[in-house]
């Protein structure tokens, strides 16, 4: 304990110096902006970014990136409230309650719950790095490709659990999303499948093209259909505070979201997207109501939020203090170390303990800077969408189309977010929700990969699932996940029957 | 472009009507990286584009065209204007690339200009495999073939083409587990998960000093200068040398002024101390060479990896 206070003092003293604080508030800002903006992720802005880190210490260069990748966090939930769109994996299921909030008019209490969501999670996670990242990080050693099958597993099946129509179309709906998700080489053999001889298709369907024309362009042909172009929001927009009540509703919501985002972003692969499909399915399946959901829960805001802020911040857990990347962008952040001549790997907290100890203080103080960033932007957020429709959708449709340009530079994905589009207003008229199609494309890959990885490394035993033990947890979890959500259907299914 | 064009106007209006009555270079040049921004190949560019930045005296941007292996990024430069504005990053995967994909352009599209260096290839065994040394290792796989699981890229990758590569030079067989980058690799040796891998000794020394994993080797003729106490395949009695290179090329075509303008441009900013240091300290094995030692290396890697690939079972594309 007195080690830890000594330790974060170091910390704070490093993250409170002018130079850091203002690195700290650039990465954040930056962060915010990119999130807002379509399309522009974190992994494109930091890679961006890394060269003009080269003239700077690494603990301030560190800081700053780290800053882009929470801060965008906090503004991709915006877009996502407002617009329909989501700018990150892991806000896709904030689309589903945030928009239907925004609808009724409450659009500035769903961004002050994201806000507030994300900072209590922010600040949780930060302090169980502090308290217990070495210790924690080793539980990604203990993952083989076998348990990410089956944490996979269950990702999808708390898809189908989100779903709030059919449960047979939300199977139908991530089938498809992990038949979209083996176009691209395959990884096992170098084979391409299904790139009908285009190079673009050769690293699979980006996760970009595919949201914003299923959720933003989708959306933007719906309204302009039932409202010929006229405002969406038509009512007033309520105040931006939330009132205390729905505080209170919302605080346990956090709190598990937290805790689950925290569990996935320590696994490599998928965290803060699995994190937010998970918590928002464990609020639906809590509620008492669950009819709410996809109609403005509060619930269903808050605990993703909450989940994909935490599981952003524990990623950073494994990178740290292992040097063990758990994703594309944490594998940047090495790349940073690397160019400043630090080694990623375990000593990085006894050889560069101002730079551990700073990195994690700069998160406390980066999400405070973000709070007091966003807050007061939540007012113009909202004002945002009183400009008539007629304007704001053609400006939607240009940052989407700019968006997805920039990822790879690849006008193919324009084409390819256009043809999304038109598939994504069909899923509309068939009551088909694309959430669980989403989950499917990005999880698809990750689970082909370990599940064949998992295979040549028993030598084609398909028992190892059931012999691991962390793999068997999660496969019970997902069972019973399964059977809660089919046994009210089949006993409903029974009792019509009887009724004939 | 546009900019390219305009600056062109700009400076065309008060010299000369015609671009060929210019100086070369007098507008800025595009270098085409075939890998994602903030990668070890992108790193390597960007430090290439300000050090040829100053040689040249206009800026150079790096262009990241990512996508199916390098091959997106490579036909950017091989289809580009040969007007001596636009060259770009070609490595050793992008030698076994058209083997495999028949879009992937091969050695005779591409006109070599310069080289940047060769970073070594090395073996690392995993603390629960228990292999103490190269020889023990090599031991092992012959006695089992296929028993031993190696963690590396999937096929035609740099890290599957270097244990490709030792399984033909040095007579062994084992079981080769593709993973999507050195990270989960490195992970994956770390869990135990796989027996060895064959990763850069940049991602894996620190861990081999704290004791988590063990460098068996580095297939270079002298030791790496990040990990001087790691003895070469050749001091342990394998005379094998592999490793992963990347040059600078351009598009075929060129006038023959231009093309000597930047070759020995390129070579100068790569012999600069100054590029030298930071490459150094990011880890960056560089060995500047003209452009017949890029070919030669080129042409023998062509030949190697063509036999190894096809000896797979992997030639798909095209045959020699």
């Amino acid at each position: 304990m007195q080690d830890l206070l000594g330790n974060l003092a170091m910390g704070f003293g490093v993250a409170l110096s002018l130079q850091n604080i203002g690195l700290c508030f650039i990465g954040c800002a930056l962060g915010t902006a990119i999130g807002v903006l379509p399309g522009i992720g974190p992994l494109p802005t930091v890679a961006l970014l890394l060269p003009f880190t080269f003239s700077l210490d690494p603990t301030g260069a560190l800081i700053m990136l780290a800053g882009v990748f929470y801060g965008a966090q906090y503004g991709g939930s915006t877009t996502a409230i407002l617009a329909r769109l989501p700018g990150e994996t892991s806000s896709v299921v904030t689309c589903l309650d945030g928009y239907a909030m925004a609808l009724k008019g409450q659009a500035g209490t769903a961004l002050a719950l994201a806000a507030i969501g994300s900072l209590l999670a922010g600040m949780v996670t930060t302090l169980l790095i502090a308290a217990a990242g070495p210790p924690l990080a080793d539980i990604a050693l203990l993952f083989h490709s076998a348990d990410y099958v089956s944490v996979m597993v269950l990702g999808l099946i708390s898809a189908v659990v989100m779903a709030h129509g059919s449960v047979l179309k939300a199977l139908l709906m991530i089938l498809l999303g992990l038949l979209l998700g083996s176009v691209g080489t395959d990884v096992a053999t170098g084979e391409y499948r299904f790139t009908l001889g285009l190079d673009m298709l050769a690293d699979g369907i980006g996760f970009v093209p595919i949201s914003m024309g299923l959720f933003g362009l989708a959306e933007i042909m719906i309204n302009l259909e039932n409202r010929g172009g006229r405002g969406v929001i038509a009512k007033a927009v309520g105040s931006l505070w939330p009132p205390l009540a729905v505080l209170r509703q919302a605080l346990p919501a956090m709190l598990r979201g937290t805790a689950i985002g925290a569990g996935f972003g320590i696994m490599p692969g998928g965290g803060p997207t699995i994190a937010s499909f998970s918590a928002y399915s464990l609020e639906k399946k809590m509620a008492a109501q669950p009819a709410r959901f996809g109609h403005g829960a509060v619930e269903g805001v808050a605990a993703p939020e909450a989940a994909n802020n935490a599981a952003t911040q524990s990623c950073f857990i494994p990178m740290l203090c292992l040097g063990i990347p758990p994703n594309a962008l944490m594998a940047l952040m090495v790349g940073a170390m690397m160019v400043h001549g630090i080694q990623p790997g375990p000593s990085i907290i006894t050889k560069q303990p101002e730079l551990f100890w700073g990195m994690i203080a700069s998160m406390a103080v980066g999400n405070i800077i973000l709070v007091i960033l966003n807050l007061p932007l939540i007012g113009i957020w909202v004002r945002l969408l009183q400009v008539p429709y007629a304007y704001l959708f053609p400006a939607i449709i240009v940052f989407c189309a700019v968006g997805t340009y920039t990822v790879d530079n690849s006008t193919g994905d324009v084409v390819l977010m256009a043809v999304f589009g038109v598939l994504g207003y069909v899923f509309r008229k068939l009551d088909c929700e694309p959430a669980p199609l989403m989950l499917g494309l990005v999880l698809g890959p990750l689970l082909e990969e370990n599940f064949r990885r998992a295979m040549v490394l028993a030598d084609g035993d398909v028992t190892i699932f059931v012999t691991r033990p962390i793999s068997l947890g999660f496969l019970l979890a997902a069972a019973a996940l399964l059977a809660a959500v089919l046994l009210p259907s089949i006993r409903r299914g029974r009792q019509e029957a009887f009724r004939e | 472009m546009l900019r390219r064009n305009l600056l062109i106007l700009g400076t065309g209006l008060l010299a000369a009507p015609r671009v060929h009555a210019q100086a070369f270079p007098s507008a800025p040049m595009t270098l085409i990286c075939a890998w994602p921004p903030g990668g070890g190949s992108d790193i390597a560019m960007r430090l290439v584009a300000e050090a040829a930045s100053k040689k040249f005296g206009v800026p150079v941007v790096v262009d990241n065209r990512p996508g199916a292996a390098g091959a997106i990024g490579h036909r950017a430069i091989a289809t580009a204007r040969p007007d001596g504005y636009t060259f770009g990053m070609f490595s050793t995967a992008g030698v076994a690339a058209p083997y495999l994909n028949a879009n992937a352009n091969t050695i005779d599209e591409l006109e070599p200009l310069a080289f940047f260096g060769s970073d070594p290839s090395a073996l690392q065994a995993s603390t629960a495999s228990g292999i103490a040394s190269l020889q023990d290792f090599v031991t092992r796989a012959r006695a089992n073939p296929g028993k031993i699981k190696n963690g590396n890229d999937q096929p035609g990758g740099a890290s599957f083409l270097a244990v490709a590569s030792y399984e033909k030079l040095m007579n062994f067989r084992i079981q080769k587990v593709p993973y999507a980058g050195y990270a989960p690799t490195v992970t994956a040796l770390l869990a135990g998960e796989v027996d060895s891998a064959t990763v850069a000794i940049p991602d894996t020394i620190e861990y081999h000093r704290q004791g988590k994993l063990k460098i068996l080797g580095v297939s270079s003729a002298e030791r790496h200068f990040m990990a001087p106490e790691i003895p070469t395949f050749k001091e342990q009695g394998f005379d094998v040398e592999v490793g992963s290179w990347r040059c600078i090329a351009g598009p075929k075509g060129m006038p023959e002024d231009r093309l000597r303008t930047l070759r020995s441009g390129l070579l100068d900013a790569m012999r600069d101390p100054d590029f030298l240091a930071k490459a150094r300290q990011a880890g960056f094995t560089t060995q500047p060479g003209d452009a017949a030692t890029t070919l030669a290396r080129w042409r023998a890697d062509d030949q190697l990896l063509y036999t190894i690939l096809d000896e797979a079972g992997l030639v798909k594309a095209r045959k020699r």
